[in-house]
């Protein structure tokens, strides 16, 4: 059911030991400059180069990485679709009437704008996947901090952080003892099995938290959570790379300009 | 003797529309002392742990700690908690944190110390745990016997007096379970007072100084373990088994053999018995020596340099930090639990022995070693590894 987790790829990914704000600056100015940027050829650049980035110098397993991008892709293909037949413009290379007050057609327009934002949704995912695949929740809960986000929503974050993982496994040991009982054989004792499980989780998390007071007052809690440990130097080289990758990205953004494929 | 330092006086407590767990229950602990509280689920083990810290308040009777009645007014309780560490059966509801330093590091930043300070206790409890380098990673990838140990040394890094167990070998594999009744027994050795609950009688009964046997909210008796396990009617009540050397023991007795001493606590004690037995018909061998190899002393070189002289020596580490320092001179290990007894044992067949340990434990295994020879009246050398280069830079220095 749950193999394996975002969280435990990016625990032993090859960037985990760089600066957890190069790689956020990394992912986020991808983000940024695909947004600006008003041509095809900038995102998918920068889908390219993060891929590359991903596969080569995180170690990411290319079969995961795909199974990964391969889920927003569908919704990604579908949507593009949409947009493609419903955007107009003058001269059309296809159009069909459906209705007197309703056509689908393919123009020009249409297509240059259907490659553009599908190029900018592969380098949205690509950067959002970086950030995912290279930086665990831990070094991020470290930014939040030093960004002075209130200590309180950085508490909760972490509780719910670690009480995600045992209620997970929770989850998952309810469900295999209810497969192999041939709790999901027919529609309907799906529905009761899956009805049960919920509750069961939801037992079980209450437990969890009266167990977590406990825990918590057996070592003298007094409202403060410990400081994280501090985070990686700032290492010359990933520095470099991220603004070269940085200035290149940006310098194909002007290049490219309002460039469209057709 | 050494002072009381927790008591129970007539302790009575009864869970809310439920039977009565604890029905006046009267002890004391000596400091410095490793207590195994005995009996079958459900015999109020956990429920009189809990009283020890404060989580739980008997309804009638009194709790001393450190022969003061326990408040229940937070800043007692603040207190108390420091002092008496309680880590419970199950290490996943004790982890809070999502990474390791953090949870290690929970009890001293909430005790208010200093950003270093607490960076200092992290890194020393860890070191101590043996999970030096594990301190970025989430408790949720690690093996069972490390977060037990996670959950120890979150406790540890308090510092407290007493360490209080709940089920501490529970869901860990055999040598699992041993390496922790070994850090159990390294703690105490640096002066901490251990209080575990257990059903393993096989593991309690060679490690306590004192034995609890529990059933139904009482105590059924209190005393060392080979008189608390000795009767095999309160054992039988208590739904435990005898200790397969006490069974033993009584066997051979009962077969008429004449077992002088003490009953035997190790595979060592009875090998001693049985050997009282045989040693007219057997020719004396004559045995080798121990040799002590302190590991926060010791360099690499000098180690991996002794046993490749000495091929034919076994070698037994004792604790985490002395296994991986093991590891990282490449040395084969012959024994990694009940190290001391087995190179004893080793040594009565005429062979030569390394034990690797930490500073803490090195007394230990001298005083282990004495107490042997001077019971059994067979001498054994002890030799120190680490001491053994020091006089010879001296040497060096000495003659410009």
């Amino acid at each position: 059911m749950f193999e394996e987790l975002l969280e435990d790829i990016a625990q032993k990914n090859g960037l985990r030991e760089v600066n957890t704000h190069i790689k956020l600056a990394a992912g986020l100015g991808a983000i940024l400059l695909c947004l600006l940027s008003s041509s095809y050829i900038p995102p998918l650049f920068i889908a390219i180069v993060l891929t590359g980035a991903i596969l080569s110098l995180a170690r990411v397993d290319a079969k995961t990485y795909g199974a990964l991008f391969i889920v927003p892709l569908w919704f990604a293909i579908l949507s593009v679709a949409g947009i493609i037949l419903i955007t107009g413009g003058p001269d059309p290379f296809w159009k069909w009437d459906i209705l007197p007050w309703f056509s689908l057609s393919i123009t020009r327009e249409s297509i240059n704008q259907g490659v553009f934002v599908f190029c900018r949704v592969l380098g949205g995912m690509s950067a959002m996947l970086f950030i995912s695949l290279t930086t665990p929740m831990t070094d991020i809960f470290t930014v939040f901090r030093e960004f002075r986000i209130p200590n309180t929503v950085i508490d909760l974050m972490m509780i719910i952080y670690r009480t995600i993982f045992i209620l997970m496994d929770q989850v998952v040991q309810v469900y295999h003892s209810q497969v192999m009982r041939l709790g999901y054989s027919t529609w309907r004792e799906s529905l009761h099995s899956f009805a049960s499980l919920c509750g069961a989780a939801f037992i079980a998390s209450w437990d969890a938290g009266e167990d977590l007071i406990r825990a918590m007052d057996a070592r003298c809690y007094d409202g403060k959570f410990a400081l994280l440990g501090e985070s990686r130097p700032i290492e010359r080289m990933p520095c470099i790379t991220l603004g070269i990758f940085l200035l290149l990205s940006a310098a194909v953004v002007i290049v490219a300009g309002t460039t469209t494929i057709l | 003797m050494s002072s009381i330092i927790l008591e129970a006086r007539d302790v009575h407590y009864r869970y809310p529309r439920g039977m009565e767990a604890i029905c006046g229950i009267s002890f004391h602990i000596r400091k410095g002392e490793k207590i195994a509280l005995v009996g079958p689920n459900g015999a109020g083990k956990s429920t009189l742990l809990k009283m020890f810290n404060g989580m739980i308040r008997p309804d009638s009777g009194l709790m001393l700690f450190d022969n003061q009645p326990i408040g229940y007014d937070t800043a007692s309780l603040r207190m108390l908690r420091k002092r008496v560490g309680f880590v419970l059966q199950n290490p996943d509801r004790q982890i809070i944190a999502p990474t390791v330093y953090q949870d290690v590091a929970f009890g001293p930043t909430n005790l208010g110390y200093s950003e270093p300070k607490v960076k200092e206790v992290v890194s020393k409890v860890l070191r101590h745990v043996g999970l030096e380098g594990f301190e970025r990673r989430p408790p949720h990838q690690l093996s069972g016997g490390e977060k037990k140990r996670v959950a120890i040394a979150g406790v540890l890094s308090m510092d407290p007096d007493v360490l209080v167990l709940d089920e501490p070998t529970s869901g860990l594999d055999p040598s699992g379970s041993e390496d922790i009744m070994e850090l159990l027994d390294e703690l105490n050795q640096e002066g901490k007072t251990i209080i575990i609950s257990t059903h393993n009688v096989e593991l309690a009964y060679p490690w306590a100084d004192r034995a609890m046997l529990m059933l139904g909210g009482t105590i059924l008796e209190e005393d060392i373990p080979e008189v608390a396990f000795g009767n095999p009617e309160y054992v039988r009540r208590a739904h435990l088994s005898l200790p397969t050397l006490l069974e033993l023991h009584g066997e051979l007795q009962k077969r008429g053999f004449n077992l002088e001493g003490k009953k035997p606590r190790t595979v060592l004690d009875m090998m001693q018995c049985i050997e009282t037995i045989v040693r007219n018909t057997r020719s004396p061998v004559q045995p080798g020596t121990i040799t002590i190899c302190n590991v926060d002393k010791a360099n690499q070189e000098d180690v991996s340099g002794w046993v490749s002289l000495h091929p034919k020596v076994s070698v037994g580490a004792m604790g985490t930090r002395a296994k991986q320092h093991a590891e990282n001179c490449r040395i084969k290990l012959d024994f990694t639990y009940g190290v001391i007894d087995k190179c004893i044992l080793k040594t009565l067949l005429g062979e030569d022995t390394l034990i690797m340990t930490t500073e803490s434990m090195v007394k230990r295994v001298t005083q282990r070693v004495d107490a042997y020879c001077q019971e059994s009246g067979i001498r054994i050398m002890v030799n120190h590894l680490g001491t053994v280069p020091e006089p010879a830079k001296e040497g060096e220095e000495g003659m410009p």
